[in-house]
């Protein structure tokens, strides 16, 4: 064995460790600023378990859509060969790169009161986007799914096509090997893109204020208590939903990751 | 054929810039068939035509007497294993073979089929029915995935370079486990590898394949000594291939001279004629070394000539001589035999080939391929 280039390493550590200090520190200085006294008084305040709730359930809604229309699209660029993947590729990029208040305009022209597709909806199919959850799960989504599509298609390219070809071979269709073998193999990069999808749907602001300021998700809760109210208030609420998300993360994380146990069917 | 036959007629496909060209081969019921070629010869893709993941442009594919040409790979039969075998990772040794079992059933969840214990009995690998397929060692990993190919009841075993991941040691182990099975269970096989030692093992027949065509067809013991062309020369390891010309003949004997040197060869296939220049094949285990203390004696009907030893090498049980003289020559031998006729560098020693060991190529310029089938086109 090499020994370790320590100078390297070391200098990695330096740095690196700026980072995580940069991360961690307004994180622990925002939750020690809150007693647990003020915590349970913020938490019982029913405007803001609704907004929490809001945005919980908002993006719940928002991810499912995600794992629906975004996991085959990761399927078929990661198994599919034709000209311009590339550029398909990028467009599931795009929402990464827009400012999302830019995103959120643009959804406008297409959801809003007279776009194309929500005049459509409110006429004919009794829907509006515009002060409902609808329109918060498409704000959402619109910013999350390129983390859902990304990730499944890393887990799809994971697995070896030659597997699936066995699969065939020992008398299996298309759709079975798609369910017994593809899915659960790639099933980790697909967890991590919803998890992904999921927390990045919570967070989202500006694209949510610009299509539906009401009903207020978190974010846009918190935004209303810090410019009504200040600092403190709004920070109340900013550890709740900051410790909420964390515990969901780590839910998530365990679930796709800590279950490393056989899954020979049917025990 | 008396049994159901398994062959691949004429089967040409294009698939991007790669196309296959008119590919014909048989296996017959307990034969294994060894396809040998570089890589991007277009062995894989062969196997995978058979399984039915490309559709042909032209030919026919036959498996256990049944035209699969439309057939979906569901439902042609075939045991396929390729590098590391093939095993689900996410599912046990027993869910592995119940999916082999289940081949083109309902899918009943039932981890334990009636059928599933007799065939991990027989595999030897009752004891690791719930281990996963990561905790499993190459042999165990190649049982398991035999097993799960039979349970399926296949007409035809496809194997591509299953063996490549592994160390020289399990490889030799493996292979020989894979013959006596598919002597056993008289199943055809058809082998792709690009390594010489998997074809020389297990070949009943042997194809060698370049640029997605079949350049040479037949039993494997013929290619191995009588190579159509240089190509196939060098894929089945010919060591000692030298440059010549045909001076004449006498009687059933061409006389050849290399290196200034003549030659007696006896190859009744070869067709060339006077000033004809060829290529001498030889394989190193039958260039016979003497020793130096035999004078030239005797049978005038063999070739007879002095060489200087320039290297020994080799650890095993055999040792590989490089000879020099006027051309040089390598010549294999066991340990013994080298320690005992005293062979070291810068040794003179007598060098014995059999005409009959001596097999004539023509040249015909370079590395280009003289195809043995007269209809096939030249390569491009």
């Amino acid at each position: 064995m090499l020994p370790r280039p320590r100078g390297v390493l070391l200098t990695s550590w330096l740095l690196g460790g700026v980072l995580l200090v940069f991360i961690v520190v307004p994180l622990a200085r925002l939750i020690g600023s809150q007693s647990a006294g003020s915590l349970m008084r913020v938490a019982a305040r029913p405007d803001v378990r609704q907004a929490i709730l809001l945005s919980l359930e908002a993006a719940l809604l928002a991810t499912c859509v995600a794992a629906v229309i975004g996991v085959p699209l990761a399927y078929a660029l990661a198994r599919a060969e034709f000209p311009g993947k590339g550029i398909v590729g990028a467009i599931v990029d795009i929402p990464l790169a827009v400012p999302h208040t830019v995103a959120g305009i643009a959804l406008l022209f297409v959801f809003g009161r007279r776009g194309i597709f929500g005049g459509f909806a409110d006429r004919w199919l009794d829907l509006r986007f515009w002060g409902t959850i609808a329109g918060i799960v498409v704000a959402m989504l619109f910013v999350s799914a390129p983390y859902a599509v990304n990730a499944a298609r890393i887990g799809f390219e994971a697995v070896d096509p030659r597997l699936e070809k066995v699969a065939r071979t020992i008398g299996m269709g298309p759709w079975r090997v798609l369910w017994t073998i593809t899915l659960p193999l790639a099933w980790r990069g697909i967890a991590t893109g919803l998890t992904l999808t999921y927390a990045r749907a919570i967070s989202e602001f500006a694209a949510v204020v610009i299509l539906v300021y009401y009903p207020m998700t978190a974010p846009v809760k918190i935004y209303e208590l810090f410019l009504r109210f200040g600092l403190n208030r709004a920070a109340g609420m900013a550890t709740l939903l900051l410790a909420i998300t964390l515990v969901l993360l780590i839910l998530f994380r365990y679930v796709a990751y800590g279950q490393k146990k056989a899954t020979g069917y049917g025990r | 054929m008396t049994q159901a036959t398994t062959a691949v007629e004429g089967v040409s496909l294009r698939l991007g810039g790669f196309s296959l060209r008119d590919i014909d081969l048989t296996v017959a019921p307990g034969q294994i068939l060894v396809i040998l070629g570089p890589n991007g010869a277009g062995k894989s893709v062969t196997l995978e035509t058979i399984a039915g993941f490309h559709r042909p442009k032209a030919g026919r594919i036959v498996i256990g007497g049944r035209d699969v040409t439309d057939l979906p790979p569901e439902r042609r039969r075939v045991g396929l294993l390729f590098q590391n075998f093939g095993l689900f990772p996410h599912l046990t040794v027993a869910a592995n073979i119940v999916l082999g079992l289940r081949a083109g059933r309902k899918p009943a969840m039932r981890p334990h089929d009636p059928a599933l214990a007799p065939l991990l009995a027989r595999f030897h690998i009752d004891h690791l029915a719930d281990r996963l397929p990561e905790d499993l060692s190459p042999g165990e990993k190649q049982r398991t995935a035999l097993a799960r190919a039979l349970a399926m009841q296949p007409d035809l075993f496809m194997f591509d370079e299953p063996f490549s991941a592994l160390d020289a040691q399990s490889r030799e182990t493996l292979r020989e486990e894979l013959r006596a099975f598919l002597r056993e269970t008289r199943i055809p096989a058809i082998f792709v590898t690009h390594d010489q030692a998997d074809a020389a093992m297990l070949a009943d027949r042997l194809a060698i394949m370049n640029h997605g065509a079949i350049v040479q067809e037949g039993p494997a013991a013929d290619l191995f000594k009588a190579p159509a062309n240089v190509f196939v020369a060098d894929f089945v390891g010919i060591d000692n291939r030298l440059p010549g010309r045909v001076i004449g003949r006498a009687g059933d004997r061409w006389r050849i001279d290399v290196g200034g040197r003549l030659l007696l060869a006896r190859d009744d296939r070869f067709a060339g004629e006077t000033d004809a220049n060829v290529f001498v094949c030889i394989r190193g285990e039958d260039v016979v070394l003497r020793g130096a203390g035999i004078t030239e004696c005797g049978n005038a009907a063999t070739n007879r000539l002095t060489m200087r030893v320039v290297g020994v090498s080799g650890l095993g049980a055999f040792r590989k001589v490089a000879l020099d003289g006027d051309f040089s020559l390598v010549a294999y031998l066991t340990r013994r035999d080298t320690e005992k006729l005293g062979l070291a560098p810068g040794n003179d020693t007598i060098v014995e080939i059999d005409p009959e060991a001596i097999h004539l190529l023509t040249d015909s310029g370079g590395n280009t391929i003289q195809w043995s089938r007269p209809d096939a086109s030249t390569r491009a």
